[in-house]
């Protein structure tokens, strides 16, 4: 038995250990356009340990990591444009089976427990796509095989998709709802048997830090000062939110201050941009693709072009952790600068 | 950077207690001067009521909070209303919303819902403050259309016990045009499509701030109302539900989700022409005979029913796991 199999002690993490894994100094999607397709490296680890939750309780994930030693949720935001070749190995250090695959892109089949294995696949179609593993369908996505990958359009720097409006900067929310009860069950290499009932909900993994908690504004933890999530922008900083959910409830996502242009569902454009402040998110690998214009809020008075504000989930159970603690759910802060 | 969250402190562990943790956590009472107050060109003033309740059509009785028509001015005489009383107003005015909270026993705010003004004047207690005391809101209404406001103070709960009104937009052509240059109308109805989970309704203002679990991540409805009126058999026949027009009128249905879970509200057999959804005209007005929504949502329906008849509208309320009707709220549209 290989000893990856056997490990006796699951790596126990804070959300602290997730952002160090995830992101360099800035989480901003960046990107610059290519004339010419090219090829996109990535190792992904699949490991698993905790994660400490909101209200101390620690839950267990599978990620696809950055290294062997980190647990990564979700996993890394990958970035590509038309036409480019993505290489991704996946080294499963656990004792079973995984996948990775993207619907109507790439399925890798299963990886065996402690084994390797690398798939090559051309992106031809600009949009926002949620990788996860496909096995044991929906629990190994669930418990944390997840991630963001971005398809720019050829040569583009700041479309969605060709002809779409533009943005100057964009980031990526991946959603989650956890019930404990099923990661336990995962854990222990059973099916879970009761019902399906969140109670954390995380957005790029973790969850909402108000003034007073002591992990208040630490962009490892708290989802309203992390650096992938919290939007920032002065007037005029046109920012695209690619949702992606990896969960299975369905969402109201409610932004505040500005209303956002809704470009796209389910990875359609829409025939019309409908200017909305709330707009249902799809479940089960649903996305939306929306443009949070940075404008000074229009029903401030005096015209007020700085301030912060939420960004929330309005079905008003995402706002909580472990059945209370409000406030303590998906959300983030849009700053006005 | 602007940060008006260094200017307060939480109010932690301040008594009360209660199921789960007990106490009060995470909120950030304070009543500070208006910024850049001005004189308004409309006033609402609103107090708070926490000892309301709605009386189902099975005969069982459930607490509501909300809002009340209070302070200065007399008019609508106080009264525990549910929904709250609606605002309107006028495109172009700038608005004061005063609310009076006595923050010895309880805490709250007023978001307007789709009205985006200053940090100070946006009603999220995290963000600026939960009002203890007396705070005008100020805020200017840029764009005509359906609105709700709602107390964003402990919101998954203050939301579900009804702290919620209509808030209503008009053109400067006043009642009966939907927006400049868009449809007239010459009746209207207010749906407010929402649901209640009763074993919410019994706790206290500050339940589960501290933590404990309060079954906040969880809503399992046994009630599903329209406007405040029972779906069950109440809003069928209800007046200030039901819709009852003639041939020739045209119907403005401004339609809010004003919910949690996801919604499906069918017009039995009438096509509605969408123009306008959370306070912003469509590109092209779209004609649908049901409209999917999320938790508030809003969309603004006309309606030109050409054939005499009842129309049962019925609103279905979906598990947001399986999609499967967790349950359905009903009323009619006569057309004579």
């Amino acid at each position: 038995m290989n000893k990856r199999m056997d490990r006796r002690n699951f790596l126990k993490f804070s959300s602290a250990g997730i952002a160090s894994a995830l992101l360099g100094s800035s989480g901003l999607l960046s990107w610059s356009p290519r004339a010419h397709a090219a090829t996109i490296s990535q190792t992904f680890y699949i490991t698993e340990g905790f994660i400490t939750q909101p209200d101390d309780v620690d839950v267990y994930f599978k990620g696809f990591s950055t290294d062997t030693n980190s647990l990564t949720v979700p996993g890394a935001q990958l970035i590509a444009q038309e036409g480019d070749t993505v290489k991704v190995t996946i080294v499963n250090t656990l004792g079973t089976s995984h996948s990775f695959k993207i619907d109507g892109v790439v399925d890798s089949g299963a990886i065996g427990g402690g084994q390797t294995k690398t798939v090559e696949f051309t992106v031809n179609n600009a949009g926002s796509y949620l990788y996860y593993d496909g096995l044991n369908a929906p629990y190994n996505r669930l418990v944390g095989l997840h991630g963001a990958l971005a398809v720019m359009p050829s040569g583009s720097s700041n479309e969605l998709y060709d002809g779409s409006p533009t943005f100057v900067q964009q980031y990526f929310w991946v959603i989650n709802d956890i019930d404990p009860a099923w990661h336990d069950r995962i854990r222990r290499r059973r099916t879970p048997n009761t019902p399906f009932t969140p109670s954390y909900f995380t957005i790029n993994g973790r969850s909402m830090r108000v003034p007073g908690h002591p992990d208040y504004a630490n962009p490892a933890i708290d989802s309203g000062y992390a650096l992938d999530t919290r939007l920032e922008g002065s007037i005029g900083d046109r920012t695209l939110v690619r949702i992606l959910n990896a969960g299975q409830c369905m969402h109201s996502v409610h932004f505040h201050a500005n209303h956002v242009e809704w470009l796209a569902r389910n990875g359609q454009p829409r025939a019309d941009v409908w200017k909305k402040d709330t707009v249902l998110l799809p479940n089960n690998i649903g996305s939306l693709d929306v443009i949070y214009p940075f404008e000074v809020p229009p029903d401030s008075w005096p015209p007020a072009p700085t301030g912060h504000y939420p960004m929330h989930f309005h079905d008003e159970m995402t706002q909580t952790a472990g059945g209370g603690l409000y406030q303590f759910g998906i959300a983030t802060t849009i700053a006005f600068k | 950077m602007f940060n008006i969250l260094e200017k307060h402190s939480p109010m932690m562990g301040m008594g009360g207690g209660g199921g789960g943790g007990g106490g009060t956590c995470y909120v950030y009472p304070d009543a500070p001067a208006t910024p850049g107050e001005v004189t308004p060109d409309v006033t609402y003033n609103r107090g708070i009521y926490m000892n309301g309740s709605m009386t189902m059509d099975d005969g069982n009785s459930v607490t509501i909070w909300g809002f009340t028509d209070g302070g200065g001015g007399g008019m609508g005489g106080g009264g525990n209303q549910f929904p709250s009383p609606a605002m309107r107003v006028t495109e172009g005015q700038v608005v004061h919303t005063n609310l009076t909270v006595n923050g010895m026993m309880w805490l709250h705010t007023i978001h307007h819902h789709g009205i985006e003004p200053s940090t100070e004047n946006d009603g999220v207690g995290h963000y600026s403050f939960d009002v203890d005391g007396t705070y005008t809101y100020q805020w200017k209404a840029s764009h005509a259309g359906t609105y709700f406001y709602h107390c964003h103070t402990n919101t998954v709960l203050h939301a579900e016990m009804g702290m919620y009104g209509g808030l209503i937009i008009d053109p400067p052509e006043g009642p009966g045009t939907l927006h400049s240059g868009g449809p007239t109308y010459d009746v209207e109805a207010i749906w407010a499509c929402d649901e209640i989970d009763s074993s919410w309704h019994n706790k206290n203002w500050d339940a589960g701030t501290c933590g404990g679990d309060e079954g906040f991540n969880s809503l399992n409805p046994d009630y599903f109302i329209i406007t405040g009126v029972d779906g069950a058999q109440s809003a069928l026949t209800n007046p200030g539900v039901a819709v009852t027009m003639n041939r020739g009128q045209k119907l403005l249905v401004r339609y809010i989700c004003a919910g949690y879970l996801p919604q499906r509200i069918n017009f039995g057999g009438l096509t509605a022409t969408v123009h306008v959804s959370d306070g912003r005209v469509l590109p092209n007005p779209v004609q649908m005979t049901e409209i999917e929504a999320s938790s508030a949502e809003r969309y603004d329906c006309i309606f030109e029913p050409t054939e005499a008849g009842v129309y049962e509208v019925t609103c279905d309320f979906l598990d947001w796991v399986t999609g499967a009707v967790v349950g359905t709220a009903r009323t009619r549209i006569n057309v004579n």
